[in-house]
This record gives structure tokens, sequence and C-alpha cells, in this order.
């Protein structure tokens, strides 16, 4: 029993070494950035290769009051919850649909591997191609999806699709849902793998059919492997940048500006307010982590 | 759905499954297809229909753009082979090895490591990335492969992706007789535990890959140096000249910086086909 | 595995230490940076002219593409470290020249004159117009420290048959005329819009025609006294715009759009553009269309009834190169780029068309010397010498109304308008959400 004890001792010393890299890397290349750019939120840092800045003593919180009163920012924020719900939702439902298909043994779908591989394909060409593949498809007065309204009827005359803040906003959370429920679709089947199958067997043996197998044993089963797709798709979609400013650049009027562009846009289109781009990346930052405890809490497994 | 449908299903169902999964292969397939036909038309051709699916000729003139530009498909291939090849092995191997670290063993902070890492995973990494940038420049970074390698080695998600694999795959007792037979714990690693989490490590490798292959933002501010741009950076200065985009050698470009990628999705894709299992234990 | 994994992390390492390392073969080395290969292009050819050069300095070009604002902050970050990686050579784009030659970037320029280049004799014998000159030169010591190669006067450039079809006559004069040449205003080009109307044509494609017009012609910037200033002259173009699409004006097309460029074939049903003479050679002259639907030689260019310029490119010398050995050559470089007008000069070649070789196209240069020496026949309209037109054109623009900022304002401003004229808001809300915009995102007074 000594010895037992003894050899458990030793090998804990390998937890820490093996995880030593991450830490070190993680400490190196993306606490200190992060920290930085916390510690420039609170300074007077503005202006190109400014290197003679100082913290702001008299007013320390200038910059994220500055932010939080920007009608710009308080447009953006509400557009990338707008954007990330809406391409989030039918995201996990396809995602969810797919992944009930593809892993039900009563109908096999012949060519599912096919399938699996093709879905994820969106994801491979870069967001900002896609983006402004979609602006053209979606040209106005003359463009391929217009060109087929009229041609069909459907309309007598040309749509100003990236003209309307609700279309645009649907272009955009459609493009979003189309390159990633095929990423999510394969975490989610993975997720699916992994439950005991004998839970499964069990079902059949009482007589479960596809849809209650699914919502009683999957989806309770699934439960860590959804907040994973949760969170990660949040940060994703919290943080989107290329979409938005690619498709019509936040455009018509900030109906698309996401935080990430206005962030963009403070440090760089012109004013070069890299301590206003700091206050509100921590803003953004501090808004994903609260968000990402509450999504934690609900999902948390209330068994252990 | 139906309570009389049985091993082979139900037909009805199941056609309204293939209708649907084909409706979504063309979704998919279609931005490819417009790309590689784009590719052979010339810019005039894609100004006026930018859609289309009948390809033209102009191939070996879109090509002949690339002469007078600063692209070089090669050596932009080699770059990005470099980069993102260097960042997938350190994210997955890195990955793994804290997946191990956590699984494997029992240490007092393991719970805590665990939990920062949860923590961590919520950062979005692009929101720091003036910091990043500031701190390379600081310590002569810039110009330099490493600077968009060494990074990869701490990805949370991954880990957390690793983990989940581990926990459903990884028998300890497998460990255990190894230690009997007098294998050492790196050894025991790299020997027993990287083959049974292959499956994950391609899943993940793919990932990785094509997002590090697509970056644009960084490098592009981290390279300056043109003998060093990646492929997509290569592609986006094809766009550089304000009055004159040659839109045909920006599809061709896109094209071929897409392929690699097509490549090593393909090899790697019986993994996905097969799926790998993930544990749902939170731990 | 094992083996594999360690053999690819070492083989990155390597190849990333080695792509580091610089040529090291006692050369000196200039340092180009810009954001087309235009100018690097001509460097080479300099190069290939001056062997004794090429033979003691090696180019090293560094491109970055406007595209997703990259550009600015690449050039940005080389300029303020300095150092032997710093750009010797750079360019701006109309758009941001601003900041570089006037504003907060001007510090890293050097003068032309601390180069050794006689400025004021040089310029004159050239006879560079004198917008290109006030964008270049830096307010806080008067000294010029960018000049142009093109000159980017604009035009408007319309179709033949059209004119002869709603006037019976396509003469440039005539068609001047008819818009209201050197007016300064629109009166007598919504007078022709009407009547182009009536026959089945739009006068132009889109707002954006008009905006580059309005644009450079107002006589004060966005930007006055570090507060923005909305100048009457922009603020009608809300109306202009409206006016333009209420009655059927155009076929509101945005440029750079499919729409856009559709319009510029034959049966595009579009009579105009306005523009420099590049718009002809890189937009127009390639989207004309083909076979029965080509309007090739069916274009003219004639006196715009507002002058105005439209983009350009300025080259800039760093301050790190004064003093330095490399300073003379550099100087010899920016010269012949910007300032000489002999046979051998660069803008010789550029206005014919010669630079790699004879049949390149032709563009309107910055020199009125080179311009009076050079043929601007083109048979994309129909014979016309091009430079009559353009030559005057350049004397017509402004310089004066740029400031820093205008890329990223007039992006708020055309979405504005387009608001308005489509209807979504108010006049009166489209300009406040202009405002707005221009509050939140930039480091200027709103009042």
């Amino acid at each position: 029993m000594t010895l037992q004890k003894n050899k458990t001792f030793s090998y804990a010393k390998y937890g820490y070494l093996f995880s030593l890299p991450f830490i070190i890397a993680y400490l190196v290349f993306h606490l200190y950035p992060i920290i930085y750019t916390a510690i420039l939120g609170f300074t007077d840092c503005k202006g190109l290769g400014n290197t003679n800045w100082h913290i702001l003593k008299d007013d320390l919180w200038k910059n994220f009051r500055t932010i939080l009163n920007n009608a710009t920012f308080k447009t953006s924020l509400k557009n990338t919850f707008v954007l990330w719900i809406m391409n989030f939702i039918p995201q996990i439902v396809l995602a969810l649909l797919l992944t009930a298909w593809f892993t039900s043994k009563r109908n096999v779908i012949k060519g599912q591997g096919f399938f699996k591989v093709v879905f994820y394909m969106p994801n491979i060409i870069t967001a900002a191609s896609v983006a402004i593949l979609f602006n053209v498809l979606f040209g106005y007065p003359k463009g391929p999806v217009n060109d087929i309204l009229v041609s069909l009827g459907l309309r007598s005359d040309a749509y100003y699709f990236t003209n309307n803040a609700t279309a645009s906003r649907w272009i955009i959370a459609f493009i979003q849902f189309w390159m990633w429920y095929g990423y999510t679709m394969i975490i989610l089947i993975s997720g699916v793998l992994g439950i005991n199958p004998e839970i499964y067997e069990a079902a059949e043996i009482d007589g479960a059919n596809d849809w209650q197998t699914f919502w009683q044993i999957t989806i309770p089963n699934l439960r860590t492997i959804l907040t994973y797709t949760l969170i990660t798709s949040m940060i994703g979609g919290l943080n989107m940048y290329d979409m938005s400013k690619m498709f019509n650049n936040g455009n018509p009027n900030n109906s698309t500006l996401t935080t990430s562009v206005f962030i963009y846009n403070q440090a760089f289109a012109g004013s070069y307010m890299y301590n206003r781009a700091a206050a509100a990346s921590m803003i953004m930052f501090v808004i994903i982590a609260f968000f990402s405890v509450i999504v934690f809490y609900l999902m948390r497994d209330r068994k252990s | 759905m139906n309570k009389l449908e049985n091993r082979n299903g139900n037909p009805v169902y199941k056609t309204i499954i293939y209708i649907v999964c084909i409706f979504l292969t063309v979704l998919s397939l279609f931005p490819f297809i417009v790309m590689v036909i784009n590719s052979t038309r010339n810019t005039p051709q894609i100004q006026q229909h930018a859609v289309s699916l009948i390809p033209s000729n102009h191939l070996a003139q879109n090509w002949a753009v690339f002469n007078g530009k600063t692209f070089d498909p090669i050596r932009g291939f080699f770059n990005s082979l470099i980069i993102s090849s260097g960042s997938t092995v350190c994210t997955i191997y890195f990955s793994t090895l804290t997946a191990y670290a956590l699984v494997a063993y029992n240490w007092k902070l393991r719970n805590p490591f665990f939990t920062f890492i949860l923590c961590v995973m919520m950062i979005p990494a692009q929101i720091t990335s003036i910091g990043f940038y500031q701190f390379m420049y600081k310590i002569h970074m810039t110009n330099n492969f490493l600077a968009l390698i060494l990074p990869a080695i701490a990805a949370p998600q991954c880990v957390f992706f690793m983990r989940q694999f581990m926990l459903a795959s990884l028998p300890l007792e497998l460990l255990d007789s190894a230690r009997i037979d007098g294998s050492r714990e790196f050894n025991t690693f790299n020997r027993i535990s990287l083959p049974i989490m292959k499956p994950a490590m391609a899943t993940q490798g793919i990932f990785s890959f094509v997002f590090s292959w697509n970056q644009l933002f960084l490098p592009s501010i981290l390279l300056t140096n043109n003998k060093l741009y990646t492929l997509p950076l290569m592609v986006s200065q094809l766009k550089g000249d304000i009055y004159k985009v040659e839109y045909g050698a920006v599809y061709l470009g896109l094209t071929l910086s897409v392929l690699p990628l097509f490549v090593i999705y393909f090899a790697l894709s019986k993994y996905i086909i097969a799926g790998v299992a993930l544990g749902g234990v939170k731990g | 595995m094992k083996k594999v994994l360690a053999l690819a992390l070492a083989l990155c390492m390597v190849f990333s230490f080695c792509a580091m390392s610089a040529s090291a073969d006692g050369k000196a080395t200039i340092n180009v940076m810009s954001f087309t290969d235009e100018v690097p292009g001509m460097i080479a050819k300099y190069m290939e002219a001056h062997p004794d050069v090429a033979e003691k300095y090696d180019v090293k070009t560094t491109i970055v593409a406007t595209t997703d604002g990259l550009y600015q902050p690449a050039l940005d970050q080389a300029l303020s470290a300095g150092g032997a990686e710093a750009p010797d050579i750079y360019c701006a784009e109309a758009a941001f020249v601003l900041k570089y030659a006037q504003g907060d970037a001007a510090e890293y320029a050097a003068a032309y004159e601390d180069l050794g280049i006689d400025v004021a004799a040089a310029t004159e014998a050239a006879d560079i117009a004198q917008y290109t000159i006030d964008i270049g030169t830096r307010p806080s010591d008067g000294k010029l420290v960018g000049l142009g190669y093109q000159a980017t006067g604009g035009a408007f450039i319309y179709r033949r048959s059209i004119a002869q079809d709603v006037w019976g006559n396509d003469d440039p004069e005539f068609v001047a005329e008819k818009i209201g040449a050197g007016s300064g205003n629109w009166d007598k080009f919504f007078e022709a819009a009407a009547e182009l109307k009536e026959k089945g044509y739009a006068i132009v494609s889109g707002d954006g025609d008009m905006w580059h017009a309005v644009e450079n012609s107002s006589p004060t910037g966005w930007i006055v006294d570090g507060a923005l200033n909305i100048d009457p002259a922009r603020e009608a173009f809300l109306d202009l715009s409206k006016q333009l699409m209420d009655n059927g004006y155009h076929h509101d097309t945005q440029d750079w759009t499919e729409g856009w460029f559709a319009d510029m074939q034959k049966n595009g049903g579009v009579f105009g553009f306005y523009g420099p003479a590049w718009l002809i050679n890189y937009t127009i002259a390639p989207n004309c269309g083909s076979d029965d639907n080509s309007s090739y030689g069916d274009w003219a260019v004639c006196t715009p009834n507002i002058g105005f310029f439209w983009g350009g490119t300025w080259v800039l010398a760093s301050k790190y190169v004064v003093g330095s050995e490399k300073a003379d050559v550099v100087a010899d470089i920016i010269k012949w780029i910007t300032l000489d007008c002999d046979e051998t000069s660069l803008q010789y070649y550029w206005a014919n068309g010669t630079l790699n070789g004879e049949g390149g196209t032709k563009d309107t240069v910055a020199s009125g010397t080179v311009m009076a020496m050079s043929n601007g026949e083109m048979e994309f309209l129909g014979g016309q010498n091009m430079f009559d037109v353009f030559v005057p054109a350049n004397q017509y623009a402004n310089g004066k109304n740029l400031t820093q900022y205008d890329e990223t304002i007039n992006t708020y401003w055309r979405d504005a308008v387009r608001q308005y004229t489509s209807g979504a808001l108010s006049r009166d809300d489209a300009l406040n959400a202009f405002k707005q915009n221009v509050a939140d995102n930039l480091d200027v007074e709103v009042n």
C-alpha cells in the first residue's frame, strides 16, 4: 500500500511536467498580449508609432466610459448578438438533425461518409472570399440572385439586398450558418460515438423509436459536447470580423457592423485610437466571459 | 418517428433525408465550382457576370498575370506549408500531451488547471492582436515564422477536445501494464497513447491546419518581407491594385491556395467519415 | 510517429531560420514599399537602364495590398521602427497620401530638396500640375515631400452614338456645352439628363460616378480645425443623388459592381462616366463588351461641368535616407519618376504606353511638358487625342480639400446618401447617422 502511494506520488510530477509546454506558451504568447492590451485600455496611447504614452492617472476609466457611451459600439454589440443568434440556432438545429440521421442505427444513410466530408467543405475557403462571393451573388441592380428572381417572375424588378438591414443580416447569418454547420455536426457526431453503446441497446430492447432515443439518450449524454459547441461558437460568433467587414463593411447604416469591426476601425481606420480599441476589446472579453460562465452554469452536469 | 419502421428504415423518411443531404451538398460545392470556373475566365467576363457555370479559355492568360506580380505560388506554398504544418504539429502534439497530463496522472493542481483551460478557452485570440503584435515587434520576431508557429503550442480548445476523446478511448490499464514492462512515462505517451489518439489528432489536425492556412490578419502584419508571404497573403496582394483588379488571376490564386487544403483534407477525411468518439464525462 | 513529428518540427525550424537570413553580398539595399507592383516595376526598369547603379544596389521590394486595410499599418510600423529595414522609397495613394505627406506620418518623409533635388526649377521645367504639388507639400515646413507620376484630372467620358441619337451631334465641344462644361454646377447636366431620359438613356450609371466630381470640387474638405465639416457642395450631393434617383436618370448601380461594369457595354444604355484617363484604360476599355455588344471606338472625352481629380500615386522618400550613402540614388530614382521630362523619363514612357514596349496603355502624367510631347490619340476614343481634354482638366483639379480621413469618412458618407436616396432614412436622419459614425469612429470633433 505504501509502495502504491509512493508510486502515485512519483507519477504526479509528470502531470506538471507534461503541462509545462502549454503553460509556458500560454503565458508568453497569449497572457502577456492580453495583459498588454488590458493596460493599453487605461492609457492615452493613440496616434501612429506612439511610444510615449501614459496611464490616465486622473481618470482611469475614461476610455471604457467613452466606449460604453458610444452609440456605434452599442449598435455593433447588438448586431453581433443578433447575427450570432440568427446563425447559431439554425446551425445547431441542422447539425443535431444531421447527427441524429447519421448516427441512427435504424435508418442507415448510404453515402453518409461522403456527406460528412462535403458538409465541412465550406469551412475550407477563407471567410473573406466567401463574403465577397456572396456580396456579388446578391448584387444590385444586376447579380445572379436578382437575375434569377426576375427571370422566374418572382419579382418585377431587382431587389437591393445589400441596402436593406434585415436582408443583409440574414445573408450574413446564412453564410455563417452554412460555413459552420458541418464543423458542428462533426463535433456532435464525435460526441454521440462516445456515448456508451449499451445505453442504446437497452433503449432498443425497450422499443424506443428514433425520436425518443434522440431526446432521451443522445441529448442528455451530449451535454458536455453541446456546451463545448455552444461556447466555441459563441466565442467565434461574438468575434466575427471577416464576414461583416468583407460582405458590406458593416453597412447598410451599421446594421451588420460587429464589435470586432468596430474595434478594428477604432485602431486602424484613421485615428489610431489604440487605447479605445483596447478598452473595447476588454469590454468584449468581459461580456464573452460572463456569458460563457452562464452557459457553463446552465449546462453543468448536475449529477457530479 | 414511425412506430412501424424496421431495421431497413422508413423509405419516405429516408428519401427526405437524401433530398436534404443532396441539397446541402450542392450548396457546399457551389463556391468551389464558381472558383474553379472563374479561374478560367478573364477579368471583364467576371466583372460582367461574376457567377457562371460555363468555363472559358483564359486559364493561361490568368496564369501569365502572376509573372508580372510578386506572386510566386511555389514559394508561397512552401511558406504556408511550413507555417501551417508547424503550427498544426505544435497544436496537436502539445495539446495531446497536455490532455494526457490531465487524464493519466493524478496531481494536486489537475482540476484547477483544467478549470483554467476552460476559462482561457473563452478568451478570444483576435482581440489581443494589438498586444501580440507589439510584443513580437519588441522581441524582433516579425518576419519570423516562429512567431506564427510557437503560439500554437497553447491551444485550449484543442486540449479540451483531446481530453474528452482520451477519457473515452484511452484505457488507463494499458499505461499500467506499460509501466510494469519498464516503459518510461514519455515513451509510454509517445508509443502507446499517441497511436490510440490518431483519429482525434487527425480531426483536430484538419481544423487546425485549415485555420492556420487561411489566417490572413496576423501574417499580414507580422510578415512584411515578400519572400516570406504565405499563399493566401499573395492572393490578397493580387487584389492590391485599386484601379485594375485581375479577377481571373485572383480566382486562379484562390483555387491554387485551396488545392493543398483539399489534398490534406481528403487524405485525413477517413477519420471524419469514421468519426471519433468523445467522452461525455466532465470529470 | 515520434520520429515523423520530430523531423517535421526540425524542418520547420530550419526553414524558418533559412528564410530569415538576408542576402549578404556586400551590396547596399534600397527598400521599396508599395501597394501595387507599379512603382517597383518602374524601379526595375530604372535599374535596367542604369547597370552601374544596379551593380552597387539591391532593390528589396515589399508590396502590401491596400485591400483589407493592410498596407497602412505595415508601412506605419516600418516607418516608425526605422533601422536597416525601413523603407527608403514608399508610395501613397490619393485616398491616404495626406497622412504621409501632411498628416500623422508626415514627419517620416524626406523633403525632396533635402535629397538634393532643385524642386522649384524642376517642377517649373516639367510643368507639374499644381494639385499634385499641393498634396505633396508638408504644411509644417512648407517643403515638398511627395509627387505623383500620373495626373488624374477627370473628364466626362461619353458614348458618341448616344449623343448622336439624342442630339444629332457627338462632338466633344458640343457635348461639353450640353453638360455645362466649366460651369461649376449641375444645372445643365440635369437638363441633359432629362433629354437623355426621353430617349431611354441614363446619363450616368450610378451616383458614385457623380460623387468623385462633387468630392474633389468642393472648396473645403471633411475636416477643418480638427472638427467635421460638411461642405455645402458635398451636402448638396444628397440632393443631387436623390434627384438622379427620383427622376430615374441613372441605373442606381454602385461603382465597381457587376451592374456598373455592364453599363459600359454597347447595350448598357448609359451615356457617360466621370473619370480620369486611367478609368478609360483600366476599366471602361476592358469592359466595353464584345462582338455585337461592343462599344469600342464609340467613346469620347469632353471637359466636365466640374473640375476634379480621382486617384493617383505619390512617391515619397523616408527621412532615414537623408545624409545616407543611398541619398543620391534615391533622389535620382525619384526625380526620374516624378520630375524628369525627356524622352527617357518615366513619365514619357508612361504617357505613351511604352514602358514595357510599344502598345501599352497610354495615361495622363503629372508633367505638362511631357504631355505636350506625347500623343494621346486612341482608337478606343474614335481617334480623339485625349490629352487635349485631360491636360486642361489637370489644372481644374484641387488638391486642397483632402484630409487623411477621407477614405473612412467617404465610406460613411456614401452609405448615408444611399440610405437617404433609397428612402430608408430621411435627409436629417441620414446626416445624423453620418455625423454619429464620424464622431464614434474617429478622433474628430463633431458639432
